[in-house]
């Protein structure tokens, strides 16, 4: 902006005094301030609560009395009563002592054993893992062992069967050329007669 | 006797309104004077010296200037956020004429925050809360004859300032118009 005059200033300065906020602007701003106020005094007051003036009211004065009367016969009282037996004192004290002492202890047990039960329930399911493995290895062993001696017996038995079939064929193959021989004497002894009986039909 | 609280809600209702418009003027930002407000009564609930002072209305006017003036010299390159301008400079409405108008008087407020503080106050009474030299003068613990010397030498002063050059807004040298 270049040089201003006196009168521009004047006529600016007349612009500025006329601007006027909106009432929305006004109402909002002044309620944010009043609840601002009112939280600080809100918390200045739950912050110090001034209690001598409260002190000064008679029921006050009258509970303060009371207050002190009720504190003078307690220790009169405490004062006046007499001294209790120590034995029984004692007595009643170790049985306290010692049922709370086991109650502990339980807790303390009831504590630890909950704390290591996981790591118990762990350690079992491993033992019992490597059991079962251990178990299962030498079940498969037997088993093996097993199936090769029964593999072995079939084996003698089929040796054993072959074996016979073979001196079965034999025989029948004995027998087969006993026949055989039987029939090649059968048969020169047909063609001798057979060569008579033709000698003696040409005569 | 009012306690601070007290006096400060009082104020708020009856004064709470005038100061939100001065802030408006002075930061032409609504939204600005409405932070403004808060920071301003907040500032004077913390303050000690409250219940030393007479005149609280126009404490907390002078403060408000202050205040505004502070806000507006951390804002280097504010933008001009008010939509209200209840009379126009000119009878040209056209946009470029509202823009060159609100520059304007970014650099009027610009320069005015280069016046020290007590001329500034007077000033801002005077011109832009049309404020009479009586009230000026009662507020300030001063003579209306007082006040209408320093208002003129202010003006003075800013004429000066807008006239010399353009450069002159930039600077940082504090223009004393005091006697």
């Amino acid at each position: 902006m270049s040089k201003i005059d006196e009168n521009q200033i004047r006529r600016h300065l007349k612009t500025l005094s006329q601007i006027k906020p909106t009432s929305e602007a006004t109402d909002r701003a002044m309620e944010r301030v009043r609840s601002v106020l009112v939280g600080k005094q809100q918390k200045r007051g739950s912050k110090s609560t001034n209690v001598w003036p409260v002190m000064k009211r008679p029921i006050a004065k009258l509970a303060a009395a009371a207050v002190l009367l009720i504190a003078v016969g307690y220790a009169v009282g405490w004062l006046t009563t007499p001294q209790p037996d120590m034995e029984q004192l004692k007595s009643a004290l170790e049985t306290s002592l010692r049922a709370s002492l086991i109650e502990e202890m339980n807790n303390r047990w009831q504590t630890t054993f909950t704390a290591n039960c996981v790591q118990l329930k762990d350690e079992l399911q491993q033992q019992v893992r490597r059991d079962l493995t251990e178990f299962a290895a030498q079940t498969l062993a037997a088993s093996n062992t097993i199936t090769e001696q029964r593999l072995m017996k079939l084996v003698e038995l089929i040796e054993t069967a072959r074996a016979r079939d073979r001196q079965q064929i034999a025989a029948a193959l004995e027998k087969i050329e006993y026949d055989k021989q039987l029939l090649g004497n059968g048969l020169v002894a047909l063609a001798a007669r057979t060569s008579e009986l033709r000698e003696i039909k040409q005569d | 006797m009012k306690n601070g609280h007290g006096k400060l809600l009082e104020l708020l209702e009856k004064s709470g309104a005038s100061l939100h418009t001065l802030l408006t003027r002075l930061t032409l930002r609504e939204d600005v004077a409405e932070e403004l407000v808060q920071e301003l009564f907040i500032r004077l609930t913390n303050s000690n010296e409250l219940d030393k002072v007479e005149n609280l209305d126009a404490y907390a006017r002078r403060a408000a200037i202050n205040l505004a003036f502070d806000w507006r010299r951390n804002q280097k390159h504010n933008a001009l956020g008010l939509n209200r301008l209840n009379e126009p400079a000119s009878n040209d409405n056209s946009p470029l004429a509202k823009l060159v108008q609100r520059e304007e008087l970014q650099e009027i407020l610009n320069a005015i925050e280069k016046i020290n503080t007590p001329a500034r106050e007077v000033f801002v009474m005077r011109y832009i809360q049309e404020e009479s030299y009586d009230d000026i003068a009662k507020q300030l613990g001063k003579t209306p004859h007082q006040a209408r010397a320093l208002c003129s030498r202010t003006l003075s002063n800013l004429r000066n300032i807008l006239g010399s050059n353009n450069s002159g807004l930039s600077g940082k040298e504090t223009h004393n118009v005091e006697d």
